[in-house]
């Protein structure tokens, strides 16, 4: 059986205002006691996954360059013993472009990295101060050129649209200047409010707008169509990549493969069970230190939920989901004459239109 | 408990403009006559529902009995000194409402006594209902002893208003009481000359059992309990008696009266009003204004009981949840027990499913059945606009069709002329804003009758009114105009043809049958303008673009467009994330199941709501509540 590996390090220099993953700013001590904790549930895990190919590493956060890149190197070396990770699997870290210099980058790839997804967000300055990022664009631009001089070939930049302020034609600029840096692949997300958010706190008090669906949605036409014309494929409602560079990891997700994940607050998947580990980090130390798998709490998916998330998480897809998968197929017949969905070869698959309206066509195709 | 003598009994009821004092008054006679322990006694006692409390207003009739020493009127003359020790009498007070809306409630209540305390508020004068009430008394034969209230406010006019009381009732100034039921003054005063100028009940008690109901209640372990009066006869505890508009047998359960809890008596004998148990558990077979006799010696005349009350505004009540739909018919069933005046025939709409047509006096009796409906009956419900009765002509009248659901009334040209509900309405207004309330008048189709001065400062005038255009804001509407010092009442006064059109609102070209309304032609731009600009905001935006159009018939009048619904996603959907964003869409989904489809167009429970929801709560229209 093949799976993917997820390594979740929960440190950030500071929030950003929009995001809601685990995370946390001013936890830096915690970093090395954590790695070794990281390593710990790594060897309490690998019993249960011993017959599992690992063909994706993604260390995600967070900020996984917040490691000291000793203990990136030792990481990644303890997991490739303690689980069977595949030669050529494909390994990724986040990076943000302010944790990463020449040096670290070396270090990246020394201790097996691959992949680089940096977070990159736009170009705009206002956009990035409504953000609140850290970085200037003239960063992240020389970290992207860095990563290339250290000889990384498989980046990712990822970009946020809709911020406060935001307009049509400085989207375009940023999606044009991210074209011309080349990356393998891109991430364009829909800024979306979460409401246990700082931003979400700002917006709901009327302090700052919410972004506007429609503006939203031309700004995600003017992506499929930039990104499509500079020869990247639209393979999924949010990603862009040039041929053969799609995600390995993330698809493993909407393609409804298994995922051991690692570290505090981070979910697993395997069979019909879903398992997620104690979110706060001193937590997930003190539990793993005593020799137990730091497990919060799990699901077992019913029929029903299966079939849903098959369908969310396919239809995600450019290439969808088989038609044999619905209980009612003529139910896509609305959609595929108004021009949201295609009918492919047994398949049905969303248009970049439909793809957009997801959640509406799923709860309406599903059971 | 020794039958009381006829000559010791008073049935007496107060009847006075809302928010003169009347449920104060009570509260004294209750302390007065020791009826209520003094740890007990709160403000408004007789005003049991919940509902009344919260509103301050009294909904149902109350009868109470109160045990009065009294010294005999012969022994208090000039010197006060008393020749014989003081009699005491049994005082059957009946509480009334005010409202316009429960008019027959008073009516009711008068055919159980022989006289009525008239109260007037010394600050306010004579007011609409004031009138009303004195003309429904005087008809009814009762005695009036009229009484001047709140005496001690400061800005209290009360030589005025003891002038035009007297003037009103045609009696002397002397005659008129003064009382303050705030403090007490003057009540002792007031409860003596009930008792010496209120005659005594008639009846027979030897005769057959004649008792009257004019009112009931149900309880869910005992059944139907009636209010009676009796007239002629007795009947104890046990008795098998007989209603005498179905003739079917039961055995009584109990006798007794509120005093003002519930005491049961061996029997209650002519003159008495009292409670009687029956055991009917069919609340159709006990009817208010029904006679109840002796079923081995039955009478052989029935009393003459009360014309049944019309319904005047008409309105769609349906179960949130469909499935309730038989819980709102047992509640409906069981509601109508204890207000006759309630009707209702099931009927079933495209957009609210499966529901009944109710009728109701007015907008501030809807909103209490609604209210407690849901309350009493733990039930969720949906009320469509409400709408008066429309009469539809055919054949050169030959031919007419009640019309009580909008969206049934016929497409034009199919029928001759329409009719509906006109009230002759008594406005009394400070002659400063006899302007202000004209204007109103006319701007709601209203014809001035006669006008005519009670003082130089005051007005009354008569209008002809279609009653649609005031049960809705028309008292907001008259009050704000003349800074609260104008009163209202009305009485019906029959149909009239009006250019009246039915406008229908249409989503996707599909009628929306709850929307459906009837207006004066000249309104119907403005209707559906007004509805289609409101569903606009209330209907989420769909998949593809969605048209909302008033039309008369077939001609579109208006129209608004929702625009195609373009994004809904969840931007980013990875590993930790699945079961939230699962989560996520099975709460979309179940939303889905809950909307209401109309032709493709999916619409929120919330959104019909919203859109019925009427512009002005009921309970400030025409005579409102205190608040």
């Amino acid at each position: 059986m093949t799976a993917g590996l997820y390594v979740h390090v929960p440190f950030c220099i500071t929030r950003c205002g929009y995001c809601d993953f685990n995370t946390y700013a001013g936890l830096e001590d915690l970093r090395s006691p954590y790695v070794g904790a990281l390593m710990r549930e790594a060897e309490l895990a690998s019993p249960a996954w011993s017959e599992t190919q690992f063909v994706s590493l993604f260390l995600g956060g967070g900020t996984p360059t917040t490691l000291p890149i000793h203990d990136m190197v030792r990481l990644l070396d303890h997991l490739r013993a303690t689980l069977d990770v595949t030669a050529d699997a494909e390994v990724t870290s986040e990076a943000n472009p302010d944790t990463v210099d020449p040096a670290y980058l070396a270090g990246l790839r020394e201790a097996g990295i691959s992949r680089l997804s940096m977070g990159l967000q736009s170009f705009d300055p206002d956009v990035l101060r409504a953000l609140e990022r850290l970085h200037s664009a003239e960063s992240a631009v020389a970290a992207f050129q860095a990563a290339r001089a250290t000889g990384f070939d498989n980046v990712n930049l990822d970009l946020i649209y809709g911020a406060a302020g935001e307009t049509i034609s400085s989207w375009r600029r940023t999606l044009e200047a991210t074209v011309a840096l080349r990356p393998e692949h891109v991430s364009a997300y829909a800024l979306t409010i979460e409401p246990a958010t700082p931003l979400g706190r700002k917006v709901a008090a009327g302090l700052v707008p919410a972004p506007d669906a429609d503006l939203q949605t031309d700004m995600y036409a003017t992506t499929c169509e930039v990104l499509g014309a500079a020869g990247y494929e639209h393979y999924e409602v949010s990603n862009w990549a040039l041929p053969g560079r799609r995600c390995v990891h993330n698809l493993g997700y909407w393609e409804g493969r298994s995922y051991l994940g690692l570290g505090a607050g981070a979910h697993s998947f395997a069979g019909d069970r879903r398992w997620w580990n104690v979110r706060p980090p001193q937590q997930y130390l003190e539990i793993v230190a005593a020799s137990r798998l730091p497990i919060g709490d799990e699901e077992r998916l019913d029929g029903d939920a299966r079939s849903l998330e098959r369908l969310l998480l396919g239809l995600r897809l450019v290439d969808g989901i088989p038609e044999s998968w619905l209980e009612s197929p003529e139910r896509a017949d609305a959609f595929v004459a108004e021009g949201l969905a295609e009918r492919r070869d047994g398949r049905l698959a969303l248009t970049d239109r439909g793809m957009f309206l997801a959640n509406e066509l799923v709860t309406d195709l599903a059971g | 408990m020794p039958t009381t003598p006829l000559s010791l009994i008073r049935n007496f009821c107060n009847v006075a403009h809302i928010d003169h004092g009347k449920s104060t008054l009570a509260d004294r006679f209750l302390e007065l006559t020791h009826a209520v322990a003094e740890r007990q006694m709160r403000e408004q006692y007789l005003d049991r529902m919940d509902l009344e409390r919260e509103r301050g207003i009294t909904i149902k009739a109350q009868a109470v009995r109160l045990r009065y020493a009294s010294a005999p009127p012969d022994s208090a003359g000039e010197g006060g000194r008393r020749a014989t020790p003081p009699r005491e009498f049994e005082l059957n007070l009946i509480d009334t409402p005010g409202h316009v809306d429960f008019t027959y409630e008073v009516s009711r209540s008068l055919a159980a006594c022989e006289g009525a305390i008239l109260l007037v508020d010394a600050a306010q004068g004579i007011e609409a209902q004031t009138l009303a009430n004195f003309h429904l008394a005087r008809d009814a034969g009762l005695i009036i002893v009229p009484a001047v209230n709140k005496i001690d406010l400061a800005q209290a006019a009360v030589e005025e208003t003891v002038r035009e009381l007297a003037e009103l009732v045609g009696c002397a100034d002397e005659d008129v009481l003064r009382v303050s039921a705030k403090s007490g003054a003057g009540v002792t005063e007031l409860l003596d000359a009930v008792i010496d100028r209120v005659p005594p009940p008639s009846g027979d008690r030897d005769a057959p059992l004649r008792a009257l109901i004019f009112d009931s209640s149900y309880d869910p372990y005992r059944g139907v309990i009636a209010y009676v009066r009796v007239v002629d006869g007795k009947i104890g505890g046990r008795a098998r008696i007989r209603f005498m508009s179905t003739a079917r047998p039961y055995e009584a359960e109990e006798v007794g009266v509120f005093a003002p809890d519930a005491v049961p008596f061996d029997e209650l004998a002519a003159g008495d009003v009292g409670y009687l148990v029956t055991g009917v558990k069919d609340v159709r077979q006990a009817k208010v204004g029904d006679t109840i006799t002796g079923e081995d010696r039955p009478a052989a005349e029935a009393l003459p009981g009360y014309q049944e009350p019309k319904p005047m505004v008409w309105s769609g009540l349906y179960p949130a949840e469909g499935v309730d739909y038989s819980l709102l018919r047992d509640a409906l069933d069981k509601l109508r027990l204890s207000d006759a005046s309630l009707a209702y025939e099931p009927e079933s709409s495209l957009a609210l499913g499966f529901g009944f047509r109710c009728g109701f006096l007015g907008l501030l009796h809807m909103e209490i059945v609604k209210e407690r409906l849901e309350r009493e009956f733990d039930l969720e419900l949906i009320a469509t606009s409400p709408n008066v009765e429309f009469r539809v002509a055919r054949n050169g009248g030959a031919e007419i069709l009640s019309v009580h659901n909008p969206s049934e009334m016929p497409v034009p040209g199919t029928y001759d002329w329409v009719e509906e509900p006109f009230v002759l309405a008594t406005v009394i207004t400070p002659s400063a804003y006899l302007g202000p309330v004209m204007e109103l008048c006319q701007s709601r189709r209203g014809t001035l009758g006669d006008m005519k001065y009670l003082s130089p400062e005051r007005a009354e005038l008569h209008y002809l009114l279609p009653l649609a255009d005031i049960i809705f804001d028309f008292f907001d509407q008259l009050k704000s105009r003349t800074r609260g010092y104008a009163s209202l009442d009305y009485e019906h006064w029959g149909y009239e043809r009006s250019d009246l059109v039915r406008v229908d609102i249409l989503l996707q070209g599909e009628p929306v049958d709850a929307f459906s309304a009837v207006v004066p032609r000249d309104r119907a731009y403005q209707y559906g303008r007004a509805l289609t600009e409101r569903l606009r905001e209330l209907i989420p935006r769909q998949l593809f673009e969605v048209a909302i159009q008033a039309a008369i018939g077939s001609r579109v009048i208006a129209r608004e467009t929702v625009r195609a619904k373009r994004k809904d996603v969840l931007a980013k959907c990875y590993g930790g994330d699945i079961t939230r964003k699962r989560k996520l869409l099975e709460r979309q989904k179940e939303g889905k199941k809950r909307m209401r489809r109309v032709g493709r167009v999916d619409v929120p429970q919330e959104a019909f709501i919203a859109a019925l929801r009427v512009e002005t709560s009921a309970s400030s229209s025409s005579t409102g509540g205190k608040r």
